[in-house]
């Protein structure tokens, strides 16, 4: 009996044009605009100063995310780099142009938390920034040297960014109310563990070692992105430690903000 | 619903939310106008004129949020 081949392509063809990983790009466009509007419904009629700055980030973030996703299930911005080696590889170089976006506003929020000043946000952001366009840098690169040298640069770069968050942000955010310590401790624990997961995706998906497919890099991918976007700005959104110090409305009509406590 | 909220509500820097708009719209067309850049340009041109959108967009938006109101 022979093997399932959805089974072995990790996927399913959606479009009919070769490529089953659309199952999964679909599956994240959905779950984008899905997280994209209830952001939104959240956050409509708010009107304390501060939350509504994290409602215009979170919303932003999974927003370009569902159209990065769509893009890709569409077949934009997908390009073949044909190794040194002759291989010919499929790169989903959007799904770049998504996190040089996104992920320096998912940082951009946890600096609020914490209120640093506006040179560590740009410290913080421009490092960010450096990760992922060395990345992408690697991903496009044709020999494993030059690959396998931006990734180890573009994880150097991640690292930097946990080491700041984890000391200086971490410590400034200590200094405010228990309800913004327990919220940041939350979201850099979330950001640790997944953004950790990213660079070892890479080097085991077929833009590295090739060990997993691209169906189940795809996959994994967009459980990771819709983990880190949707799933941050849940966990962010429902915490009242997005409200400012003198005001305490409900931050959103039908959650009870309550829930986060 | 008396006045339980005596609070006035914090104005909107209209310069602002048009800013965070166009930033949305910039960030958008970083990704949409791939096909078009790169049937035209090239892949070269295309990979760091949509780098170049997206830090750009993300820049802004980073700045309209900490400028959102009128002070």
């Amino acid at each position: 009996m022979g093997m399932d081949p959805i089974a072995l392509q990790a996927g399913f063809d959606l479009l009919g044009d070769g490529r089953p990983e659309t199952l999964w790009l679909g599956i994240g466009t959905l779950l984008m605009i899905i997280g994209t509007f209830y952001f939104i419904a959240q956050g409509w009629g708010v009107t304390d100063k501060e939350a509504r700055e994290y409602y215009a980030i979170t919303i932003l973030v999974p927003g370009i995310a569902s159209a990065a996703y769509l893009a890709m299930f569409f077949g934009i911005g997908v390009t073949e780099v044909e190794l040194a080696s002759g291989a010919v590889l499929d790169i989903y170089y959007a799904r770049y142009a998504d996190w040089l976006f996104t992920t320096p506003l998912l940082l951009l929020d946890l600096a609020l938390l914490a209120k640093v000043d506006r040179v560590s946000i740009g410290t913080l952001i421009g490092v960010d920034a450096l990760m992922i366009v060395t990345g992408l840098i690697g991903a496009l690169s044709k020999t494993p040297l030059a690959r396998y040298t931006w990734w180890l640069f573009s994880t150097i770069a991640f690292l930097f960014v946990l080491y700041y968050l984890l000391t200086s942000l971490r410590s400034a955010a200590a200094q405010r109310s228990e309800e913004v310590q327990s919220t940041f401790n939350t979201l850099t624990a979330l950001v640790a563990v997944l953004w950790t997961a990213y660079p070892i995706l890479w080097i085991v998906g077929t833009e590295g070692a090739g060990v997993v497919g691209l169906g189940v890099e795809t996959l994994a991918f967009m459980v990771l992105d819709v983990t880190a976007k949707v799933g941050f700005g849940f966990v962010l959104l429902r915490s009242r430690a997005i409200l400012g110090e003198t005001e305490a409305p409900e931050p959103s009509a039908g959650a009870d903000a309550s829930a986060a406590d | 619903m008396t006045d339980t909220n005596t609070q006035e509500t914090p104005v909107l820097n209209t310069r602002s939310v048009v800013g965070l708009a166009v930033c949305l719209v910039i960030a958008l067309s970083g990704i949409f106008l791939i096909p078009t850049f790169e049937s035209r340009a090239g892949f070269g041109v295309t990979f760091w004129t949509m780098a170049a959108l997206e830090l750009l967009a993300m820049v802004g938006v980073a700045y309209f949020v900490l400028n959102l109101h009128e002070e």
